[in-house]
């Protein structure tokens, strides 16, 4: 267990078998709380929103469109959206009894039929349907939209709506701050025990849709609970925007499955997310994004475990087709020790897309004990396609232990020979091989439904690149 | 006409010719030995019968069942009834033995196997194969012993049941038991189901249990002797530099 190296700052010097600093910083803890004047108004949950909406709209009018760039050939542009085109759409809610109220077609298209402990709905700006189910709620689970908790004055709203995200850091960022409708609001209580999982769905309904979405799940001490978050859009032409700030915080003894289905489908779609879970004491969180369509994708996943005894498995999944273009950011944060970690991702990429998969460990000065492992697995389909996997790790405490690893591969020939040599044609064959491939992450989902929904739409993405497939064979 | 027809093959590899004209005729219910020095091209053959696409004919044909597959996708192959065990098994992660095998057999189909049949078709040939059920379980060669591995692909054959298989050194690597379980499978499927075969190998031992009607030696991508069971004897006590010197110069 010797360690990779001591720093004091994460600009300091690192041993050179680690490559350069990742193109983004981690969020690390900061928060658009901080930033706030002395004398904003901050002592009751509305205040404290309209104070950071407030502040985040100056950052919003102030900014451009943010555009990446890395040496080479990667530059993640969002200065094609035209931002002004774009509006927030509004519908109406369901009805006071929220049952009768029809899934928007993506979702009813997605969502597996599955027992669930509570569903919430977004199309586009607005919450149009909440259900929980009455165990739940008789339990005190609270489901509702984050605008009605920041209305009702809720006290773990006002402690941690913001805590751990920020509103500076560029326009899209400060524009869900600033202007999110709606929203998802989940507190399960301290030792509330909730078997099933709860739902949280938006959609994007059409283009010309601009939707920011914001999430807060607060889990109490020894609450258990799973959170199944859905992003999707309708099949439309055009341009449309997400973003989302989804942040959750698990206290002492809490242990969550969150998973995430994202698929903004054939669209323009643009998708600036911001996600942030931050594991307490003893607390353990098996975090599972699945990235699986849009135009262009920026993601910022951050997990953080900011109490001793947090522990984590952060695992997650891309698969990008056709012209997407995906960029992904996924941060392994140890703010104390001892805390375990584990992060492993898997990513395909087809067609002429590309992918770009930073993954960083960041043990802080003092976290001693931290011992953790990144993995990042890449398979390209297609000879147009590109991933570039970028690990780093930043240590700056000595009695720890972390270290990464992958690949990155291409379809192995012989591999599906051998299949095809027992029946199965070439397309069969590359979807088992890729099925195969996914599989370690996949099935870590334990959890059939889910699973499913994944399985189909990776199916899914690979037939559509049948032709090719075939073609990629035949060129060889 | 034989059932696999081998007509003047020749193959290349890059730019390297491998065969160089092969004839060979192999019907259902034989048993032949396919016998070379390492090097000889008897992977190579084995590997163009199913249409590997890292092997160009250049001239010759293959015919099965009738029908010419010289150019023919691997999967028609072996739709057709042709079967490889292979020298070397690659391992498919992430996808047990049954589940692989369901799909190669589905893939053979018009309706998907009713799941009492496949099992009950599953539990013969793992008695067969004298292998535990859980390792129909198991990630197919994902981490498999070189005997495991062996056993795997004759339990995949005695599963999809071809007219004519190849065996690439199936026996090589297997402990004395394993040889015997594998050899005896292999003349089971042959006495059952008039399996027939091209075995190809280094050694005489797994002819203990399959007797070959017909014993070919190829020596640099051509087959230059042809005989019966007595030639493996032969070759066992005198290695392959006599037949070198009588037949090597042969063109
Ligand atoms: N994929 C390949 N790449 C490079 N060379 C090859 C390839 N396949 C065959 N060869 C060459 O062709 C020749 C025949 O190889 P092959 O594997 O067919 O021999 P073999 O008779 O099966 O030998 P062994 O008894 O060692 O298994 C060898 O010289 C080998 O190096
Ligand atoms: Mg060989």
């Amino acid at each position: 267990m010797a360690p990779l190296s001591s720093a004091d700052t994460e600009t300091a010097t690192r041993p050179p078998r680690h490559r350069e600093a990742t193109l983004y910083a981690p969020l690390a803890g900061a928060s658009a709380r901080t930033a706030l004047p002395e004398s904003a108004p901050v002592g009751d949950a509305a205040s404290l929103l309209a104070a950071l909406r407030e502040q985040a709209l100056s950052s919003y009018e102030a900014a451009e469109l943010p555009v990446w760039r890395r040496s080479g050939f990667w530059t993640t542009s969002f200065a094609p959206l035209d931002l002004a085109a774009l509006e927030v759409h509004h519908h109406e809610p369901a009805a006071a009894d929220g049952a009768d109220v029809p899934l928007p077609q993506a979702a009813a298209k997605r969502l597996p039929e599955r027992a669930r402990a509570g569903r919430i709905v977004q199309l586009d700006g607005s919450v149009i349907s909440v259900e929980l189910a009455e165990s739940a709620s008789a339990q005190g689970v609270r489901l509702c939209s984050l605008e009605q908790a920041a209305a009702e004055g809720s006290e773990a709203f006002h402690r941690h709506y913001s805590q751990r995200l920020t509103s500076d850091r560029n326009k899209l960022e400060a524009a869900n701050a600033a202007l999110w409708t709606g929203g998802a609001f989940l507190h399960v209580p301290a030792g509330v025990v909730i078997e099933d999982p709860f739902e949280i769905v938006s959609v994007l309904g059409s283009a010309g849709s601009a939707q920011h979405a914001r999430v807060l799940i607060v889990g109490d001490r020894a609450s258990e609970f799973a959170v199944h978050e859905y992003t999707l859009a309708e099949d439309f032409e055009g341009q449309a925007l997400h973003t989302e700030g989804f942040e959750m915080y698990l206290s002492d003894g809490a242990r969550c499955r969150l998973a995430h289905f994202q698929d903004l489908g054939p669209g323009e779609v643009y998708d600036a997310t911001t996600r942030v879970v931050a594991v307490g004491r003893d607390a353990f969180c098996h975090w599972l994004p699945a990235l699986l369509g849009g135009h262009l994708v920026r993601q910022h996943l951050e997990l953080a475990v900011t109490e001793p005894g947090g522990d984590m498995a952060f695992r997650g999944i891309f698969f990008a087709e056709d012209a997407e273009m995906f960029d992904m950011f996924a941060v392994d944060l140890h703010e104390v020790g001892p805390s375990g970690g584990d992060v492993h991702w898997r990513g395909a990429a087809s067609g002429s897309a590309r992918a770009s998969m930073e993954g960083l460990i960041k043990i802080n000065p003092g976290a001693q004990q931290s011992h953790t492992y990144l993995q990042i697995h890449t398979v390209m389909l297609s000879p147009k396609a590109r991933i570039d996997a970028i690990p780093s790790v930043l240590v700056s405490a000595d009695d720890v232990s972390a270290s990464h690893g992958g690949s990155v591969g291409e379809l192995d020939e012989d591999v599906i020979f051998y299949m095809q040599s027992r029946g199965l044609d070439r397309t069969a064959a590359v979807r088992v091989l890729v099925e195969g491939f996914f599989e370690p992450v996949l099935g870590e989902l334990a959890d059939e439904p889910l699973e499913g929904v994944v399985r189909a739409k990776i199916a899914e993405k690979l037939a559509a690149a049948r032709a090719e497939i075939e073609a990629y064979a035949a060129g060889r | 006409m034989a059932e696999l027809e081998i007509r003047d093959l020749h193959v290349r590899h890059e730019d390297l010719e491998i065969l160089k004209g092969v004839d060979l005729s192999i019907d259902k219910g034989e048993i032949h030995a396919l016998m070379g020095p390492n090097g000889s091209g008897k992977s190579t053959l084995a590997n163009t019968l199913l249409g590997h696409p890292g092997y160009e004919i250049t001239q010759g044909a293959i015919i099965f069942a009738g029908q010419d597959i010289t150019e023919a996708e691997p999967h028609e192959r072996a739709k057709a009834g042709l079967f490889l065990a292979f020298q070397y098994p690659v391992a498919i992660p992430g996808v047990s033995i049954a589940n692989f095998l369901r799909m190669a057999i589905n893939a053979k189909r018009d309706e998907p196997i009713g799941v009492k049949e496949f099992r009950g078709q599953l539990e013969t040939a793992v008695a067969l194969l004298d292998v535990d059920r859980s390792f129909t379980s198991r990630p197919l060669n994902d981490g498999f012993s070189g005997g495991e591995k062996k056993r795997a692909e004759i339990l995949q054959m005695a599963m999809l049941a071809p007219d004519i298989a190849i065996l690439d050194e199936t026996d090589s690597g297997l402990d004395i038991d394993a040889l015997r379980t594998v050899a005896e499978g292999v003349a089971k499927l042959h006495k059952s189901q008039g399996l027939g075969a091209l075995i190809i190998t280094h050694y005489q031992r797994i002819f203990h249990y399959v007797t070959p009607q017909f014993v070919h030696v190829m020596l640099d991508g051509r087959i230059v002797l042809e005989g019966g069971e007595e030639l493996v004897e032969r070759l066992e006590r005198e290695g392959y530099d006599q037949i070198r010197q009588e037949h090597g110069a042969v063109v």
